[in-house]
């Protein structure tokens, strides 16, 4: 009961200042200048992306260096959580054997139901970073979205399944840095033909095959999803390792 | 009529700030890290929340900024509906890099807790080293 009555005061706070402020504002009903340049020249226009995703368009062409730096700060957090965890070649190793008493994860009916849902979510995740010139989403989206995949695994079976089958820390820091690399490449491209830096039109073709490509977009886009999903798992992997064998690995540090 | 929205405009306004200094509240006063991690994902979420409705449009229809069709004739209809782009864009990178960032000080509270047994700030304080304490040597 004592604890309602801060929220009570809370509530009544809110709902008198509103009261309060109601007559003095006014809604919002414009877009503004910036934005509805944006939202004019996505697709028609001078300075056209050729997307008609205003907010890809945004992301990856006219902020396009924005999110460049962006996605560095997003590699510095990854390489952060990495170092803080870090393990030399023989403790990986060990990091890597199953315990004996290891019990082979959940039971029969929650795998096969991960086997179903994980194949869903990797077609779900690629189809939103895919489509992310078309259709709400994009890399960051969908890169999410597949690093769902490898969590589910861990959770169901365990992160000896997801290592067996060869998907270990290295392998998925390697498809990171692929991912990161291609954004670098890709914005790079440009300048080969004399334009600037992250230029879309009209260096890269809009249209491939009789498909709108939206020109760098689906690069971008396809890079940026290869990043954040395999980032994600890189950092999955090493939370997945037991509490019993890291804390073995401090103390022989502690020893030495 | 526009009168009640205003006020559900309002509320939803005040609400998130009410949201952001109570979870300000949290990072400071809780001696708990992973509380403190909690307050402090509740912060960047609001602020992600008010970014986004700083972009919004009291109107009805309202549209997301997705051309619907690819003619010159829908143009108009959509620029006069669709909400503002530019801040849905700023906040798709912060959600993900805010998440990352989480990460690295998830990784960080859990190494504080392998190395001294607790995440409790009081506690770390007097069994961390002197060094680190800023003491005399």
């Amino acid at each position: 009961m004592r604890k309602l009555i801060p929220l009570a005061i809370i509530l009544i706070t809110i709902f008198a200042l509103a009261y309060y402020i109601t007559p003095k504002i006014t809604p919002q009903t414009d877009v503004r200048p910036l934005g509805e340049f944006y939202l004019e020249n996505s697709y028609f226009g001078d300075y056209s992306a050729k997307s008609p995703e205003v907010v890809t368009s945004i992301l990856w062409d006219y902020r396009g260096v924005d999110t460049l730096f962006e996605t560095s700060v997003f590699f510095l957090a990854i390489i952060g959580s990495l170092t803080l965890f870090r393990l030399n070649k023989k403790q990986e190793k060990k990091a890597k054997q199953k315990p004996e008493e290891f019990s082979g994860g959940l039971t029969l009916v929650i795998k096969s139901v991960t086997k179903i849902i994980v194949a869903m979510i990797l077609a779900v995740s690629a189809s939103i970073a895919l489509h992310g010139h078309l259709t709400p989403g994009g890399g960051f989206q969908g890169g999410s979205a597949l690093a769902v995949a490898p969590l589910l695994i861990i959770a169901a079976y365990s992160k000896y399944a997801l290592e067996e089958h060869g998907l270990d820390k290295t392998r998925a820091l390697i498809l990171r840095s692929i991912g990161l690399l291609g954004i670098v490449l890709v914005a790079l491209v440009p300048l080969l033909s004399g334009g600037f830096i992250m230029q879309n039109q009209p260096v890269f073709p809009a249209e491939v095959g009789g498909q709108l490509v939206s020109g760098s977009l689906i690069y971008y886009n396809l890079f940026e999803f290869l990043a954040v999903g395999a980032g994600f798992t890189a950092v999955f992997l090493l939370l997945a390792i037991p509490e019993k064998v890291f804390k073995k690995f401090l103390r022989r540090v502690e020893n030495e | 009529m526009s009168d009640v929205i205003t006020f559900i405009w309002a509320v939803i306004i005040l609400t998130l700030l009410a949201t952001i200094v109570i979870s300000l509240y949290g990072i400071a006063r809780r001696p708990n890290l992973v509380k403190k991690l909690i307050a402090l994902t509740i912060f960047g979420d609001t602020a992600n929340l008010i970014v986004v409705l700083l972009g919004y449009r009291l109107i009805y229809p309202v549209a997301p900024p997705i051309l619907p069709s690819l003619s010159k004739e829908a143009l108009k209809q959509f620029v006069s509906t669709a909400v503002d782009p530019l801040p849905q864009a700023l906040v798709i990178t912060a959600v993900v890099i805010g998440m990352a960032v989480n990460v690295l000080i998830a990784f960080a509270i859990i190494q504080i807790h392998r190395l001294y047994g607790t995440v409790d700030a009081r506690e770390l304080g007097k069994k961390l080293p002197a060094i680190l304490r800023g003491d005399e040597q």
